[in-house]
């Protein structure tokens, strides 16, 4: 690696030094000033973000070991970045000022990770930056309020991270014990070429798919999600609710694509029961909430079914203009990113007295005691709904005409369909427990008014979120176009030949796609 | 301008609404003046659609139409797929237009919202300005609809609805409101859900099936139906996943359930929308999707449609009969002729068509204005039980009046416009077997007619014993008109809008200036129709001939390729195409027993001389021949 071959890592190397340098400040007396440090935070990130629109979409010729830039690298750079602007927004104020410098730090320091993930052609570095997203989250958590249940969702989620680490460090272990190669391009020539060990690859893949599922919450490693969420303040589980889950499905398209997407039946009904039980577990739990927090916690499980119906499809089940299910999966995570997050800067911009807004009657009459709020909630709760004119409603377009994209004569079609169907009518489900909450807000009376929280960060993320979702509905092009591009390598490139020696494929590969299509392409 | 209007029409109330956001102070008077001003403008602005529409266009066809790009790829996705066909094809667009099927339903949602705003000025004193907003929300929405010609944005204005009437019947409704909203909210938002799938499904398979885009374009769509594009197995699945969503909205036997409850816990302006318009998204989507796009799936599924809506028919009605409650009543009604609406569409005929769709218009008029009535009645009684009210016609003249006109509307007396829907529907349904109109013969039959014609009887039992008990027999009131509405209505202890603060003392005034100013345009209107509804028919046939039945597609092929080829006759007076005027040439297409409809040369004259006369013959011998290609 040369020297000038750094400058592909620009946005990564703002993010090390910048969350560093935190650290530092955060012991000075410089960090006594208030707003000082998230301020110089957000300075980071907004760099960070300018040289990765700077440098465009990389064209993947830099020499980076363990590392490969691609489409998907700018998409995932430019979209983490830039909802961890709104998260820094969020997370303006902790709960203790001593340790702002750490906070903030380990913020930077997750948000790094994801950044790493979509880079990653090796699965050592892969693994390292799955694991630098996800331990800053568990002290996150733990920092986040001074209470005894952050602490106790903090240690919770520690435990069950690690153990998610030991699965995911294992299977990464048997793909390498099946290619011989840690190199994920060297795995997927292997692999394609029919001389990895087929058994061991497919342990493997189901380990990694395991691991993986806890980082996106997918049943059944979903359990921890609820009492996480309840135990954390509100700014860090809007964190929870992107950054893991969105490093979590670049990690699933990344290990998949060594596969080539193919899916043998055992693999695709495998995906298909978690994403059909993730769906249906998150809604129907959903409905019997009574704290927001919790509730939130089971539709961000359901939201990841339907981004596993996207996964499902893929780049290559389908046919047609909107069949690319990457697309539809990279689409549906950055309007969700926004959406929840909008709902959590909801919750966030409100206290009751000492405490946060929990129970789903503290909201009651928000709309007459603070209608732009309300009208703000309404609007990312109909989104997270997937109703129309929001982006979220796009969204489900998106991944349920994937789902439908399939040709009847394929094997897979009716059970595509099944799924979609499963799918919309979760939509309607999750529709109840939205609504409980915008009905509190607009028809029940107001109880006990509800103290603006101090700081206008939360009303601002709220009210950014909103008018996204609104302006990604009418306008959803240029969201759109970035989300295609990035999946395209994948969708043309990328696909390994002769899988189907391994048992592994459920469909006939063309066979003029060579596996040194792959190999040029991230190399 | 023509292109611009529909949008216009559309987005009109969103003025209104941006201009109520932006209003300071809580001045009612003023919020209640912009409300109604910007539904009345966008009532005229309906109005100028009409007149350019039926300048404009060639009968039958979708006039002022528009598109703006949405949900296009983009040239860059075309690169990328190396010439491997549109892989950015993605056509899902603002496509609106209108032809002589929805632009009356256009017009009567414009028509029916200003009075329906109207009418809250008294009734609605809490949280006056949401209220108005939410209002032209909703009729944003359905105005929408009715002029939405890309599947996808027909979806998104349907489902739309749903969010200002969830909150207008949730804050502003009866004792039971959050109950009764969240039931209707839930209950259609399943039903659409399901019709969500069957939409995006249809696009995937028009895709395929050679659109060479992931299309929505509804006029695309119908030309890929009539070529035969969707197969019946395919058919059946999205017919099944549309009748979904719409059966619930009309609604049909046994899904009625949500109805009653959402109209006894709406606000009068709610209920009045509910039954003028929202119902008909239901009938209309049936009309507009599932008939034209899925022929032979609505062939297959019409009888089992048909002993529905005749279930629901006489069940409602008998249903209707037993409560006890007046709005209940009208509400159980509803349902009953929303099923004389499905049977007169699944009739398959033209005369079953143009009565179905005129049914709509009848079914909007009459019962939102006996919505309306009662909501005179509760604002001053605050009751509608049978048995605290009677013999009001003594003291309610005025009112009196109007109850009975709208009930005998209602109940279809001829002379007033509910008995051309009535009649138009049975006739259609009885001759369903037949080819008197040219078209193939239809599902149903007489003994369908039969049926349903008992709940036609019923409705005037219901309808006439309604009347009966309220205006004559026994003078009736409530003692202490208003406590005890108050009384119930704080209960959970926001007053939720009738406060009846307008009460004069003794109860029951006759209807005021404003209150007789509304109810008298519609009044005036259940006349017209009811004695001159050869305009309305005839646009309404032209439609259904062309976008339903497609009956005239050859034509089109020939004559369509010259703007301005098919224009009616200056001097064939009120568009008159009628069935006797139409010669009937009948062909079998090897796909099936499609039917083809010239019409007469004396009935149709091409604008320009000699070349078009030729053009009109070589039509009439092409759809007489289409049989061979």
């Amino acid at each position: 690696m040369t020297f000038a071959a750094l400058g592909h890592l620009l946005p990564e190397l703002i993010l090390v030094v910048g969350a560093c340098a935190l650290l530092v400040l955060g012991v000075t007396r410089a960090a006594r000033r208030p707003g000082m440090l998230a301020a110089s935070s957000c300075g980071v990130c907004a760099a960070a973000l300018a040289a990765t629109l700077w440098a465009g979409i990389p064209d993947g010729t830099a020499e980076l070991p363990g590392l490969a830039l691609s489409g998907m690298t700018f998409y995932v750079r430019w979209l983490t970045l830039l909802v961890g602007l709104l998260l820094i927004l969020l997370n303006w104020r902790q709960a203790d000022p001593a340790e702002q410098g750490e906070y903030l730090s380990l913020l930077l320091f997750t948000m790094l990770g994801v950044l790493l993930t979509a880079s990653a052609s090796d699965v050592v570095v892969l693994f390292f930056a799955i694991e630098l997203v996800s331990v800053p989250t568990y002290v996150l958590v733990a920092l986040s309020r001074r209470d005894a249940r952050a602490s106790e969702a903090a240690v919770k989620y520690f435990f069950l991270g690690a153990l998610s680490a030991a699965l995911l460090a294992y299977g990464l272990g048997f793909l390498y014990g099946a290619a011989g190669s840690t190199s994920l391009s060297a795995m997927a020539r292997a692999i394609g070429s029919g001389a990895a060990v087929s058994g061991l690859a497919l342990i493997g893949l189901l380990l990694v798919f395991g691991g993986l599922s806890f980082k996106i919450a997918a049943v059944p490693f979903h359990a921890y999600a609820a009492d996480v969420y309840e135990g954390a303040a509100a700014p860090v589980t809007a964190l929870l609710g992107f950054i893991p889950k969105f490093a979590g499905f670049v990690a699933l398209i990344r290990v998949l694509d060594v596969f080539g997407w193919a899916m043998s039946p055992g693999v695709f009904w495998l995906i298909w029961a978690t994403a059909a039980l993730t769906m249906t577990v998150g809604n129907v739990l959903g409905l019997i909430q009574k704290n927001v927090k919790r509730m939130l916690a089971y539709s961000s499980i359901a939201h990841s079914g339907y981004m596993l119906v996207a996964l499902l499809v893929g780049p290559r089940l389908g046919e047609g203009p909107m069949s690319n299910g990457v697309t539809a999966l990279l689409f549906y995570m950055a309007v969700y990113g926004v959406m929840n997050l909008g709902a959590f800067a909801a919750l966030s911009s409100f206290r009751r007295g000492e405490d946060e807004v929990e129970r789903v009657e503290d909201l009651s009459g928000l709309a007459r005691s603070q209608p732009g709020a309300a009208l703000a909630l309404g609007v990312c709760l109909f989104s997270l709904m997937g109703f129309p004119p929001t982006a979220g409603f796009l969204g489900k377009v998106y991944i349920f005409s994937g789902a439908f994209s399939v040709g009847a004569d394929h094997a897979y079609a009716g059970g595509l369909a099944v799924l979609a169907v499963i799918g919309v009518l979760n939509s309607a489900v999750a529709a109840a427990y939205y609504l409980r909450v915008a009905a509190v807000c607009w028809v029940s009376p107001e109880r006990e008014r509800l103290a603006a929280a101090s700081g206008m960060s939360g009303r601002l993320g709220l009210t950014i979120a909103a008018v996204a979702m609104i302006a990604l509905f009418v306008s959803p092009q240029a969201l759109l176009s970035k989300a295609r591009t990035a999946s395209e390598p994948v969708l043309s490139g990328r696909v390994a030949k002769g899988v189907s020696r391994l048992g592994l494929d459920g469909t006939s590969v063309p066979s003029d796609v060579s596996a040194e299509g792959y190999v040029a392409l991230s190399e | 301008m023509s292109s611009w209007i529909l949008t216009l029409v559309i987005f009109a109330p969103l003025a209104g609404v941006a201009a109520l956001a932006l209003m300071r102070g809580e001045n009612k008077r003023a919020i209640e003046r912009v409300a109604l001003g910007t539904s009345l403008a966008a009532f005229v602005l309906a109005g100028a659609a009409a007149v350019l529409f039926f300048q404009d266009e060639p009968r039958g066809g979708f006039g002022l139409k528009a598109t703006y790009a949405w949900l296009e790829g983009g040239a860059a996705e075309d690169a990328l797929s190396g010439g491997r066909g549109p892989i950015g094809g993605v056509d899902v667009a603002y496509r609106v237009g209108v032809d002589g099927i929805s632009l009356w339903l256009l017009l009567l949602t414009a028509f029916l919202t200003p009075l329906a705003i109207a009418s809250s000025f008294s009734a609605i004193q809490e949280r006056v300005r949401e209220y108005y907003i939410l209002m032209l929300l909703l009729e944003t929405a359905m105005l929408g609809v009715f002029c939405a010609l890309d599947l996808l944005l027909f979806y998104i204005f349907f489902e739309f609805t749903l969010v200002p009437l969830f909150f207008l019947i949730g804050i502003w409704g009866g004792s039971e409101r959050r109950r009764a909203s969240v039931k209707f909210f839930l209950y259609t938002l399943a039903g659409s859900m399901i019709t969500f799938a069957g939409v995006l499904y249809t696009a995937y398979y028009a895709y395929r099936s050679g659109a060479g885009a992931f299309t929505l374009n509804l006029e695309e769509l119908m030309r890929l139906s009539r070529a035969g594009a969707f197969p019946a197995g395919v058919q059946g699945w999205i017919f099944l996943s549309f009748a979904a969503g719409f059966a619930i909205k009309v609604p049909l036997f046994p899904l009625h359930t949500w109805l009653p409850l959402a109209h006894t816990e709406a606000p009068t302006a709610g209920s009045v929308i509910l039954a003028g318009v929202l119902l008909k998204l239901g009938t209309y989507g049936f009309c507009r999707l599932s008939l034209p796009l899925l022929p032979e799936a609505s062939r297959a599924f019409a009888p089992a449609l048909a002993v529905l809506a005749i279930i629901g028919i006489v069940y409602t009605a008998l249903a209707a009969w037993v409560q006890t409650d007046v709005k209940k009543l009208v509400a159980y009604s509803s349902v009953s002729h929303l099923g004389f609406c499905m049977l007169g569409l699944f009739s398959m005929k033209l005369a079953g068509m143009n009565g179905a769709v005129m049914y709509m218009i009848n079914h909007g008029l009459s019962t939102g204005a006996l919505f309306l009535v009662i909501g005179c009645l509760y604002e001053r009684y605050h009751t509608r039980e049978f048995a605290k009210l009677g013999g009001l016609a003594r003291r309610m003249p005025v009112m009196a009046f109007f109850l009975i006109v709208f009930t005998l509307s209602s109940i279809g007396l001829p002379g007033l416009n509910g008995f051309i829907g009535e009649f138009l529907v049975l006739l259609g349904t009885a001759t369903s077997g037949s080819t008197m109109d040219g078209l193939a013969p239809g599902p149903l039959g007489f003994p369908y007619a039969a049926v349903a014609a008992t709940g036609i009887i019923l409705g005037a039992v219901y309808m006439l014993y309604m009347c009966g008990r309220v205006l004559f027999g026994p003078l009736v009131e409530p003692v202490q008109a208003g406590g005890v509405g108050h009384g119930e209505r704080d209960e959970h202890g926001d007053s939720s809008g009738h406060g009846g603060h307008h009460d004069d003392g003794h109860g029951g005034g006759d209807l005021t200036r404003r209150e007789v100013a509304i109810l008298a345009p519609i009044a005036v209107l259940c006349l017209i129709l009811g004695v001159y509804p050869k305009p309305m028919l005839a646009s309404i046939q032209a439609a259904a001939e062309a976008n339903v039945f497609s009956v005239d597609d050859r034509r089109q092929a020939e004559g369509g390729a010259a703007p301005g080829g098919w224009r009616a006759a200056q001097g064939n007076a009120e568009f008159g195409m009628q069935n006797a005027e139409l010669t009937c040439h009948r062909a079998e297409d090897p796909r099936g027993p499609v039917v083809f409809l010239a019409p007469h040369s004396a009935c149709l004259l091409p604008s320009s001389g000699v070349s078009g006369a030729l053009r009109a013959g070589r039509a009439a011998s092409v759809a007489s021949t289409g049989g061979a290609q």
